[in-house]
């Protein structure tokens, strides 16, 4: 099925810093690519077994990132968030996950790329620095 | 849309709820992908639902003592009703011994504590045994002191001991292990810590007597399956004042791990009168038996049922309802107990009580234990009414199936032949056949079951016919038949009257046919072969039914075929068809064919009026599996082999003419004579009953019954006495 053939009314979800819309005084929301992009990032950094009754949701980037900072662990780290998006996360189509190690910053620097399933865009981009930290 | 459902208790459940609200209430939609924001704080309200129904339910459950689960609520709860549940209870062990070359010693005390060991492993574990107070006896003359039948604890002795503070108004006095057996709990209070003035207290558990100076204690059960122990307040009972020091001294036991116990060892600690050790001349250590008495603490389950009962019979033995709810609390071994007035008997006995216990293991109480229990229950009972212990009645059922299979549905291959074997209980496993195995196997849960194990149950024929048809898919159908037997204890040798009471009432087949028609009249009651005094071939028991269909003759007759009886003896007892009574006038039986152990039995059947048996008062029903048979046939309709059902095999619903239990024993077979197999008679076979003259058998003495058995199934003459087991 090709992407562009399926539509979608949009996607709304709450955004969790809870702040105030000036405007209109009601909480701040996310919409479509703000929505989906929040939530790609939540389930990469959700650990399995954080959310009650459900523990297979999440990956396992977080044990990762104390591994060896070199191409092999990025490997991994992008396996996993592929595997993650593909179980959990039905609205997006992935293009690219992109991880490299960032020696000198001690980080993973992670670009994803995806398309919307059911909304018309562009190749959609996530930047994520993933560092351990305790 | 409001939220409604209020009921949920499952995670899911709540969450799918918020969902559905939020789908009609809001402009979110992100809510079902679980990535979302939204979807986590709706993960955090479910959670938080869910914990708080959870304890709602549990709080809610807990205030009662039908839905509480935990035990300290449930102790808690029992104890507004006045009830403490039974702790647990040490195997006891009679034991004897002596200790000899005593010389210019006036007596001997065997110190409280350890005393025997276990003299090997058993069972993997070791076992200790203790008394919990000092035994103190004479030397005699020969120097020899001797400890005869005393009773030791399986367990360890442990004190533990206190000094009464005024500076702690909330001082408690806990026994700190779990495992306690409260009847051996001694408590011994001294003036102080260097006071040699010493007294003892005594455990009570009820308020009757005890006044301010009443040197008396109580207990309660605590957290941790502990005990507590609590003093007066110097208006009910003694008060504990500073610096008084408690001492109490309890054994800790393992329960029911410790019973059947034989052999053990000295191990205890003997002095003399001055205080010195005694360190040799002791004997082996003799028991009476294997310990017994052990068990565990009172199960939740258990102090839910009784702990109302007694409340309701309020310590006090007076309806059969209180008897049969304050023996478990007595006699924690109890499995089952039936208790019914003498007023219920025929002809009634007023002014006594008749028990009837189930043990855990084994099945008859031994004398010991019946007087204890006498004695126990005096403390409860109305003056005036007597108790009497009576043993176990045995009620066996017995039930033939003729299960139906569809054989397409099953991967068993039986043969061409239509009718499959036959097999008993006893015989699982001996050639593989599914059907056969899961029918027996679920029939095997169902007479191990507590519907059957109780006094007062029943055996459902519906029920068990149902639990046949669902032990396997393949089943379509099965005709089971039923027989009611139990088995009559012989008093060889002996002139014995006996007196079988089967407590429900019999059937009568063929008494409304002649004998010209081809039928026998009669034969309604069977029994398997015994002798009697004076006649040499093996008899058995027929009846004839009188005009009014209600009793019957009993009489004796041998067999010359399997279908050929030969009367020998008429009038030799009684039939109550209506109310399922058999009584046999004195006879002196000589030898059966058939022993339980070594005990001779004469096995004595018939078939009930209703397929529902029930366990009148001491009956104790058990389907004896021993007898209970299994046929499998294949039901060649369903399984498409024969749809017309031209040659589909038809069982029987009414049990066959056999006349007597077992092989038959001919005439002449036991000096060499050949032996007859018993085969299944085709209901058209002809057979005459031949009658013989009586008047030259001996060994029926026909006295008319003067005494009557207070169990309603023995009874005793003269010369002898029987019962039936």
């Amino acid at each position: 099925m090709s992407v562009q053939e399926r539509r979608s009314k949009g996607f709304k979800d709450i955004s969790a810093t809870f702040k105030i819309n000036p405007v209109n005084n009601d909480l701040i929301g996310l919409v479509n690519y703000n929505a989906i992009a929040r939530s790609v990032r939540n389930l990469i950094l959700t650990i399995p077994g954080e959310r009650p009754f459900n523990p297979v949701l999440g990956s396992n980037v977080n044990a990762l990132l104390f591994n060896q900072l070199d191409n092999i662990t990025a490997s991994s780290i992008r396996t996993e968030i592929e595997t993650t998006i593909d179980n959990f996360e039905p609205r997006i189509e992935l293009n690219e996950v992109i991880v490299r190690p960032n020696a000198e910053q001690h980080r993973f620097d992670v670009l994803i790329k995806y398309y919307i399933v059911g909304l018309p865009s562009d190749v959609q981009e996530i930047k994520i620095a993933l560092v351990p930290t305790r | 849309m409001p939220l409604v459902n209020f009921s949920n208790l499952d995670f899911d459940q709540i969450k799918t709820s918020i969902k559905d609200y939020i789908r009609a209430n809001s402009n979110f939609t992100d809510y079902d992908f679980e990535g979302s924001n939204l979807s986590t704080i709706i993960d955090t309200l479910a959670y938080n639902t869910y914990i708080n129904s959870y304890n709602a339910n549990m709080v809610t459950n807990e205030v009662f003592i039908d839905s509480a689960t935990l035990r300290e609520n449930v102790v808690s709860l029992a104890r507004n009703i006045g009830y403490l549940p039974r702790s647990r209870r040490a195997a006891r062990l009679s034991a004897s011994f002596t200790v000899s070359n005593l010389t210019n010693i006036p007596s001997v005390t065997l110190k409280k504590g350890l005393v025997a060991v276990t003299s090997q492993r058993f069972g993997n574990s070791d076992f200790v045994f203790s008394i919990p107070q000092d035994i103190t006896v004479p030397v005699g003359a020969n120097g020899v002191a001797e400890f005869f039948d005393i009773i030791l604890y399986e367990g360890s002795y442990l004190e533990q001991s206190y000094v009464v503070s005024s500076r702690d108004p909330d001082q408690k006095y806990i026994l700190p292990n779990t495992g306690v057996d409260t009847t051996t709990i001694n408590v011994t209070v001294n003036e102080s810590s260097t006071s040699t003035v010493q007294s003892t207290y005594k455990q009570y558990n009820s308020l009757i007597g005890v006044g301010p100076e009443s040197r008396v204690f109580f207990i309660q059960e605590i957290d941790g399956e502990r005990y507590e122990l609590l003093f007066g307040d110097d208006i009910i009972a003694k008060k504990l004042v500073e610096p008084n020091e408690v001492e109490i001294g309890y054994i800790v036991s393992s329960g029911a791990a410790g019973n059947n116990i034989t052999n053990v060892s000295f191990a205890g600690s003997i002095v003399t009168n001055n205080g010195t050790p005694v360190t040799k001349g002791f004997s082996f250590i003799t028991v009476g038996g294997q310990s017994a008495g052990g068990a565990g603490i009172e199960s939740i389950d258990s102090i839910k049922k009784y702990g109302p009962q007694v409340y309701s019979s309020q310590n006090r033995a007076v309806t059969s309802a209180d008897y049969e709810a304050l023996i478990p609390k007595i006699y924690a071994e109890a499995e089952s107990v039936s208790a019914y007035g003498g007023e219920e008997l025929n002809p009634p006995q007023y002014g006594k009580v008749f028990i009837s216990i189930k043990p855990v293991n084994g099945v008859f109480l031994s004398n010991c234990l019946k007087d204890n229990l006498r004695s126990e229950l005096a403390k409860y009972k109305v003056a005036g009414v007597m108790v009497d212990v009576i043993d176990l009645s045995y009620l066996y059922v017995e039930a033939d199936s003729n299960v139906y299979y569809n054989s397409n549905l099953t991967p068993m291959q039986l043969g061409n032949t239509s009718r499959g074997d036959v097999f008993r209980g006893a015989d699982i496993g001996s050639i593989s056949n599914p059907v056969r195995d899961d029918a027996l196997a679920a029939i095997g849960r169902y007479a191990d079951s507590t519907e059957l194990n109780r006094f007062g149950g029943r055996f459902k024929y519906s029920k068990y016919q149902n639990i046949i048809d669902n032990s396997n898919a393949a089943i379509t159908s099965n005709i089971t038949n039923i027989q009611i037997r139990r088995d009559l204890e012989a008093k060889l040798g002996q002139f014995a009257e006996y007196e079988l009471c089967y407590g429900n009432r019999f059937r009568l087949k063929n008494h409304c046919r002649t004998i010209a028609e081809g039928a026998m009249v009669g034969f309604n009651v069977r029994s398997s072969g015994f002798k009697i005094s004076g006649i040499a071939d093996t008899v058995y028991l027929g009846d004839l039914p009188n005009a009014n269909m209600e009793t019957g003759e009993l009489f004796l007759f041998k067999l010359n075929a399997p279908r050929q009886p030969v009367i020998v003896k008429r009038n030799v007892g009684t039939v109550n068809y209506k109310i399922g009574e058999i009584m046999l006038n004195p006879v002196k039986i000589t030898s059966t064919a058939l022993t339980k152990g070594t005990t001779p039995i004469v096995e004595i059947s018939a078939i009930p009026y209703s397929n529902d048996v029930i366990g009148l008062q001491d009956l104790y029903i058990q389907l004896d599996l021993n007898y209970t048979r299994v046929n499998t046939v294949i039901d060649q309709i369903d399984s498409k082999t024969d749809v017309s059902g031209t040659n589909y095999i038809v069982s029987p619903s009414f049990d066959g003419n056999t006349l007597v239990r077992g092989v038959p024993i001919l005439v002449g077979s036991e000096n060499g004579g050949a032996s007859s197999t018993q085969t299944s008679p085709t209901p058209s076979t002809t057979t005459n009953v031949t009658e013989v003259a009586t008047s030259a058998v001996t060994g029926i003495v026909q006295t008319p019954s003067t005494s009557y058995s207070p169990s309603n199934t023995s009874s005793s003459s003269s010369s002898g006495s029987s019962s039936g087991y």
